[in-house]
């Protein structure tokens, strides 16, 4: 693959918080119809990471190039609408709000086709058509996950960037996530994703870096990254 | 019991009045993230400009109308940068400091008011748009036509308000930002332009509100603003800040109570009996009757 033909480029990006360096000259790219995963421990910058290429954080260095375009600088609204989309860490639905009304939030910059995004999000998850009157909040974890991803489906995204989509989950609802993102990766939906349980996610993924403290310090296929002593001993729990 | 139906209806459409200003009050603490406090010193100065109008047109009761909800509306798109630039360090700033600026515009509206305008007298409202002509009379009471329009045209804005709150795409972002701004963010809501949507539909709300209190009142003068103020704040606070449903409740329920207290005591206790009830709900519930959603 070509370098230029990236979905996404990341080069050198630093973000820092007051006086905390959330993220040092860190760089990957995203080619179209790739599941990367980002690796790393709690606080290593991967949510500082995933949050700044959508336009939450203003970043101190650094350039984030999206589908040919420059996209650095705080603007998550004009970045959602060019097609990135993120489901946040902790299945952040609306608790308050009716399972439709969270999938139609995820429309908001794209409301033309939005009965036949809506049925097609309802084929990939049947149970939110179930439950599509309920309140968010009656949901289950597993279900709220769904719900996450089903709303970013609905910005019809280029690319879908998944902040740790297991934490908290049960295993049995885990194997069911990562089935579901590899199925939509097969439809041709290019994702990237943050894990902390590095094992499942290298499984499903075609590549994965593997971030520490701020900083990419391994990158690899997602075989070679399961095969490495040193990812083994600090994520894969061998 | 015909007093008492009478002045229920009185109190109705005084509630309706209070139901829309908690809402306006509500809005812009919900989605734009600040307590402006003196809201309703925007919709008495919208008032004045609608008696202004009136004069100048020879009692023209559409371009009154016009100006008040026009002037209200460009009241508040013109502090909205004030308060956005505020809040745009909303990390590091208070939402009380937004209060303040609040306060500040509500003491500068109030002394224009009663500097600039009929010698700082109370205006007067023509009969054209508060008619206390009885519309209905039996026995000893009667209901006069300014009260059962402004209760009519409560209820309709009220309904408006929540349909377009739970029924459109702009009130479901209003509804994201106010349950969770971080997280309307991750969505891709632009927060700053929605929280100008929300300053420009409160604006419309005050309009509306200037024009129903003409109606009810027939009359205002500087001093009203500050006082409905302290009350609107208080409705809101005993109904659960930010509670839009409490709101509701609460605003019609003080404005069957002060009617009420009008009818069987005294129109000067009505204030201090509200009051005092008020203390007393929020003696027992501190987080108001409904609840705070913030």
């Amino acid at each position: 693959m070509a370098r230029n033909d990236a979905l996404l480029t990341v080069q050198g990006l630093s973000v820092s918080y007051g006086h905390i360096n959330a993220l040092k000259q860190a760089s990957l790219e995203v080619f179209p119809g790739e599941i990367v995963v980002l690796i790393g421990a709690n606080g290593a910058g991967k949510t500082t990471l995933l949050e700044t290429v959508l336009g939450i954080n203003m970043p101190l260095a650094g350039e984030i190039t999206f589908n040919g375009k420059a996209v650095g600088g705080a603007h998550a609204d004009r970045n959602v609408r060019a097609g990135l989309c993120l489901v946040p860490e902790g299945r952040g639905v609306f608790a308050s709000m009716s399972v439709l009304d969270n999938l139609l939030l995820g429309a908001h910059h794209n409301m033309r086709n939005v009965t036949r995004n809506l049925e097609r999000v309802y084929e990939w998850f049947p149970i939110l058509r179930t439950r599509r009157d309920q309140v968010a909040r009656t949901l289950s974890g597993g279900e709220r996950q769904m719900l996450a991803i089903g709303r970013a489906l609905m910005s019809a995204p280029k690319l879908i960037m998944i902040d740790e989509p297991s934490i908290g989950l049960a295993p049995i609802v885990v194997n069911d996530i990562f089935f579901i993102l590899t199925r939509l990766n097969q439809e041709g939906y290019t994702i990237l994703l943050s894990e902390q349980n590095a094992f499942k996610a290298l499984k499903c993924a075609h590549r994965g870096y593997v971030l520490e403290t701020g900083s990419v310090t391994m990158t690899g296929s997602a075989e070679q990254l399961l095969n490495d002593p040193g990812v083994k001993a600090a994520y894969l729990g061998a | 019991m015909q007093v008492f139906i009478a002045q229920v209806i009185n109190g109705l459409s005084l509630g309706s009045i209070y139901v829309l200003l908690v809402t306006g009050f509500n809005l812009l603490l919900l989605v734009a993230m600040i307590i402006h406090f003196s809201y309703p010193q925007v919709v008495v100065f919208s008032m004045y400009v609608t008696w202004v109008v009136l004069r100048l047109t020879g009692n023209n009761i559409p371009l009154g109308v016009l100006a008040g909800v026009t002037s209200s509306v460009a009241v508040n798109l013109i502090s909205a940068p004030l308060f956005q630039k505020v809040m745009a360090k909303r990390g590091e700033v208070d939402i009380n400091s937004t209060m303040v600026l609040s306060m500040g515009i509500g003491m500068i509206i109030t002394d224009v008011l009663s500097h600039s305008f009929n010698q700082g007298l109370t205006i007067a409202f023509p009969d054209s748009l508060s008619s206390d002509a009885p519309l209905l009379r039996i026995g000893v009471i009667s209901i006069v036509s300014g009260e059962v329009w402004s209760l009519a045209i409560g209820i309709v804005a009220v309904a408006g308000f929540f349909l377009l709150l739970y029924r459109t795409r702009p009130g479901r972002a209003f509804r994201a930002i106010a349950e969770d701004p971080n997280g309307a963010r991750l969505v891709g809501i632009p927060i700053l332009r929605t929280g100008l949507y929300s300053y420009a539909l409160s604006g419309v709300l005050g309009g509306i509100i200037a024009i129903l209190l003409a109606m009810l009142l027939g009359s205002a003068s500087p001093g009203l603003g500050e006082q409905v103020a302290h009350k609107v704040l208080a409705v809101s606070i005993i109904a659960g800040l930010g509670n839009l449903a409490g709101g509701l409740v609460v605003g019609l329920l003080l404005g069957i109570l002060e009617a009420i207290v009008q009818g069987y005591i005294s129109g000067s206790w009505s204030n201090a009996i509200a009051f005092v009830i008020m203390l007393v709900v929020i003696l027992v519930k501190p987080k108001g009757l409904f609840g705070t959603r913030l």
